[in-house]
């Protein structure tokens, strides 16, 4: 019976039932979906690396011999090690020359293929294993048969099978591309048979797998310690100065997936705190309200001899189910809508095969939180009503303080209007349901400024990178290896400025990171800006590091840092001379002056420039391709689009969010107030004039919201940038629209959802709300 | 013969501020098993306190209430909830139906209050042959066989009163505690539902108490006690209590 009448009372009250669980559900909906997106990609990030057994460690050197083999299989620490050529060749297609990353196996049995069509690899056999989406994307057959370049040399294979490999989750073409566009470029597998100049077979590459290493969730300290010991007997047993051996965590594919995986995850948390929080508020001042309604019912069931367990249970079983309810639907939805979405988008960016969801534990242990304090929340608000004997309890109860507050003791009180009187007293009366509409108002133009200012600093970052920090309107990036003669030839013809960008690894107390150095020719197309980003004057003498890195190693101007280019194990010591702020790129920046009088040669990777390249320029065999203005800002369109999805989120959230809670207050307080309210009526007020009354009130409470829901916008922004990658370094940007945005949407809501109440005021019954008991 | 219910120094005090105000003051009273109780007084005299210390919905602040042998004034709350799971029912002033179930449901209530105390306290022994009556029976039995799917709000005042006075019968309670229970009542349904009370005592030998301030009600009981400013006025033996279908008023 107890059962039938929850039942009913979620009937009576529907709105307010429906407010908690649509909160629960949103709450769930969101965490589900992130949790689900981030756990899919992790799990397969697991499962593809450990069934494929990525490398350990990675030895590049000129020439190893197959003796070395032995040589590194011998230290106890290395369980395999395999040889490898790996080279920059061509796909010839159609008369085109395509980007093809060759790599020529001896052997399987490390960072396998994983076939998708055609045959396995079969070591000593001929023919070329493709990349998935090149094969697809350039309309290639297992059979067909694929003309190749490598070191000048044009050679063919059979194209026996489509495959995805563990360390071709994530490449680019060259250093200098932004964005994966697979399927443009791609990957292919040979066995080292196949390599064309037969009387020079060689091997630059060595793979390894370190025992007590395994492949899933990162790498741990424990593991971390492993390779760098094993990485060390490596390049001793090999005893060569020029090897250089590097773990997963110095491994671009590896590591931008992993950062990309550690990212979704710590966003997994921000967005359902704060629909969880309000869920919460909401269950709060609905049941309290629900069982201080239900005090004399209350009473009357344990008059009756049922026990305070049982009414208890009876009361946190509202929350119990709808919180159950809301939650599970909420992460089949989440699971379903966001979650896929998401990992779509994840899929054109990371080659995994059968990349799904993954519903997670810590989905159920939301799942779980969120029913919990619901229940809690609903057994102890019913608990306050039963504690007094029920003779107390079945008594109406004495009417909340009645004391008159500071306010209306004050002169001030008598001369205002009684609109204002009535208004301020309701809210002083009621300070939990003001401070819960304040609340609800917050966080909806919370998450609705959070969403404009992802926007403005999307388009922001745009300008900064292309409009301020870098002017030139055409970018030439030459190839490795191109004479320094010709680079200069070409940045004299088209005035350009030449730059060098080359990965290094710095260093200070103890921390390591990878980055970038850049070195600038004179030129006027890179710029600087600092910390505040206000323009820098280049810095003829000193080395500058950039804002991101610098807080990464922790160190700041003055400090002293070491750091070698990848690929030279000359380790040097600078003092950084300045800081500068770059949204992309971290690492540090000198003139060419300064790099040259560190004995290093200057070779320049791009050349800047405002004159339009010659289209014959593509088919420069020293240049790798020249790219527009328009061009190189498309780089960053699938970053926008991930932004996209997250401010649609936003908005929809803030919405739903906003005319929840709004419109659950509204009815609670109508509902209290619907006594004084018929009585306004009989005392002769206008419905309209009564409306008017509500209307002022709840503008007052959204304003309010609204100025403490903004500062609390931009700090959720700089939460969510601070989880961007360590390459990253965006600056949060607000415009002024943003704000009016947030104002006028917020406001029309508020009011929109006020309008739908006032209808209500016209159904107050003056003769229902004036009979005595209930 | 051994009272059923004694009340010893009965005191039932309030704080209203700085001085204590005493609902009941020293308040001394026996009832014996089967008896028919009429409590008369004025209003506020204190009438519905003594009713709820009986009930055990309120305990005294000092004295003892010994019911059956058992001091039920020392219960803890659970103890005294397990008391009125067994013994008690009540009919309240405003009837205190629950709102969002059925008249049926609201008797049917009635199953779930016995299942949810504890098994084996002292009660069930004592109530060995008081088994529950059935919802619908007990609802016929105060004439509303027609209107038991009906929610309380659709009710009138006196249909709400008798499904309160049948969950109060569906217990089968050895003590029938009722506060005004014709207060809404039109003459005929006031006296049907007197004559159900009256039935109660006479044929099932269950202890009614019943509070009104309608003193033509004194000629049924078979003892009448005036209660006035909180203490007990008077007590008076009827000897040859008037049939329920008698009274007029
Ligand atoms: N919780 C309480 N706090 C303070 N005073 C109380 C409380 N409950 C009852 N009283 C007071 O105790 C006195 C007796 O109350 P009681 O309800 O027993 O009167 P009654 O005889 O039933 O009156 P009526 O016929 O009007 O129902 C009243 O004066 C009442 O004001
Ligand atoms: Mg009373």
């Amino acid at each position: 019976m107890l059962f039938r009448k929850m039942r009913r009372d979620l009937l009576v009250s529907k709105v307010q039932f429906l407010s908690i669980f649509l909160m629960s559900l949103l709450g769930i909906f969101v965490f589900t979906g992130l949790d689900s997106e981030c756990s899919g990609m992790r799990v397969n990030e697991g499962r593809f690396y450990e069934e494929t057994a990525l490398a350990d460690l990675w030895a590049q050197g000129i020439a190893f011999r197959e003796s070395d083999i032995g040589k590194a299989e011998f230290i106890p620490n290395i369980e395999k090690a395999e040889l490898r050529l790996k080279l920059n060749g061509k796909a010839r297609l159609r008369g085109e020359e395509l980007d093809l990353s060759t790599l020529f196996l001896d052997g399987n049995e490390i960072s396998k293929l994983y076939l998708t069509e055609g045959e396995p690899y079969v070591k000593g056999e001929s023919g070329v294993w493709l990349d998935f989406s090149f094969m697809k994307r350039q309309g290639l057959k297992t059979g067909d048969k694929l003309s190749m370049k490598v070191n000048g040399i044009i050679f063919e294979q059979e194209i026996k099978g489509a495959v995805y490999h563990p360390e071709y989750v994530y490449f680019l073409p060259d250093a200098a591309a932004m964005m994966p566009d697979y399927g443009a470029y791609g990957a292919a597998f040979m066995d080292i048979k196949a390599f064309p100049d037969k009387r020079h077979v060689y091997y630059n590459q060595m793979v390894l797998d370190v025992k007590d290493v395994d492949n899933t969730d990162g790498l741990s300290d424990e593991e971390k310690n492993q390779c760098s010991k094993a990485a060390l007997e490596v390049k001793y047993a090999l005893g060569s100065d020029s090897v250089i051996v590097t773990d997963k965590d110095s491994d671009l594919s590896y590591q931008t997936f992993r950062a990309e995986i550690e990212q979704h995850s710590s966003m997994t948390f921000i967005f359902p705190a704060v629909f969880l929080l309000i869920a919460i508020l909401g269950i709060i001042t609905t049941m309290t309200r629900m069982t201080s309604r239900q005090r004399v019912q209350i009473g009357t069931l344990k008059a009756l001899g049922f026990t305070k367990k049982t009414i208890t249970r009876h009361y946190a079983s509202y929350g119990f189910f709808l919180s159950l309810f809301g939650g599970i639907t909420g992460a089949v939805a989440g699971h379903f809508t966001i979650a896929e979405y998401i990992l779509s988008m994840m899929d054109t960016t990371y080659l995994v095969p059968g990349m799904g969801t993954a519903f997670s534990a810590k989905s159920y242990l939301a799942i779980a939180f969120s029913v919990l304090t619901s229940s809690l929340v609903s057994f102890m608000s019913c608990r306050k009503e039963l504690a007094p004997a029920p003779a107390e309890t079945l008594r109406p109860a004495a009417p909340k303080n009645l004391k008159h507050s500071l306010i209306e003791k004050s002169r001030l009180w008598e001369r205002l209007d009684f609109a204002v009187q009535w208004n301020l007293r309701d809210i002083l009366r009621n300070k939990v349901r003001s401070l819960m509409g304040v609340i609800g108002v917050l966080g909806c133009a919370m998450l609705m400024f959070g969403a404009f200012a992802c926007l403005d600093t999307v388009s922001f970052i745009t300008t900064w990178m292309y409009g301020e920090l870098n002017t030139s309107q055409f970018q030439i990036i030459m190839k490795e290896g191109c004479p320094y003669s010709t680079t200069e030839e070409y940045a004299k013809r088209y005035r350009g400025q030449m730059v060098e960008q080359s990965p290094a690894e710095f260093e200070a107390y103890g921390k390591k990171k990878t980055g970038t150095v850049t070195v600038y020719d004179t030129g006027n197309f890179l710029h600087f800006q600092d910390k505040d980003l206000k323009p820098l004057k280049p810095d003829e003498e000193s080395i500058s590091m950039s804002y991101k890195m610098a807080q990464t190693l922790g160190v700041s101007e003055g400090d002293l840092v070491r750091w070698h280019l990848v690929g030279d194990n000359d380790w040097k010591i600078l003092r950084i001379g300045g800081i500068y702020r770059n949204p992309v790129s971290q690492g540090i920046t000198m003139t060419r002056k300064v790099f040259e009088s560190l004995r290093f040669d200057f070779v320049p990777t791009t050349i800047y420039t405002n004159h339009t390249p010659q289209e014959k320029l593509q088919d420069d065999t020293n240049i790798t391709g020249t790219q527009s203005l328009p061009e190189m800002m498309k780089a960053l369109d699938a970053m926008k689009e991930m932004m996209y999805v997250m401010v649609y989120i936003m908005i929809a959230a803030a919405a739903v969010l906003g005319v929840v809670v709004l419109y659950n207050l509204g009815v609670l307080s109508l509902v209290e107030k619907n006594r004084e309210m018929a009585t306004l009526k009989v005392l002769g007020f206008t419905t309209a004039k009564i409306r008017r009354i509500l209307q002022s009130q709840n503008i007052w409470l959204t304003l309010v919201g609204i100025a403490l829901g903004i500062p609390c916008g931009m700090w959720l922004i700089n939460v969510l940038f601070s989880t961007m990658p360590e390459s990253m370094d965006y600056v949060a940007s607000y415009q002024l629209l943003s704000y009016i945005y947030t104002i006028t949407g917020t406001l029309l809501l508020s009011m929109g959802v006020n309008r739908l109440l006032s209808r209500k005021v016209k159904t107050v019954d003056m003769v229902d709300a004036l009979k005595g008991q209930e | 013969m051994k009272p059923f219910i004694e009340f010893c120094h009965v005191d039932r005090k309030y704080r209203m501020g700085e001085n204590d105000f005493f609902a009941l003051k020293d308040v001394n009273l026996e009832i014996y098993e089967g008896e028919m109780i009429v409590i008369l007084g004025p209003s506020g005299a204190g009438k519905s306190t003594l009713l709820n210390l009986l009930g055990g919905m309120d305990s005294p602040t000092s004295g003892s209430i010994l019911f059956n042998g058992h001091d039920i004034s020392r219960f803890k709350d659970d103890e005294l909830t397990a008391y009125r799971a067994w013994n008690v029912g009540v009919v309240f002033q405003f009837y205190n139906l629950i709102p969002t179930l059925t008249a049926y449901e609201n008797v049917a209530l009635m199953k779930d209050v016995r299942k949810n105390v504890k098994r084996g306290s002292v009660w069930e022994a004592e109530n060995k042959d008081m088994s529950l009556l059935d919802p619908k029976e007990a609802l016929i039995s105060v004439g509303l066989s027609e209107h038991i799917n009906q929610f309380p709000s659709q009710m009138s005042g006196g249909e709400q009163q008798r499904t309160s006075i049948a969950r109060a019968l569906a217990k089968n309670p050895r003590l029938l505690l009722c506060d005004e229970p014709t207060g809404a009542l039109d003459t005929k349904t006031g006296r049907e539902v007197l004559k159900l009370l009256q039935d109660m005592s006479r044929e099932k030998k269950h202890t009614v108490v019943m509070v009104t301030h309608n003193s033509f009600f004194a000629d049924i009981a078979d003892r009448v006690i005036r209660v006035k400013n909180g203490t007990i006025e008077s007590v008076e033996i009827n000897d040859s209590p008037k049939d329920a279908s008698e009274v007029s008023w």
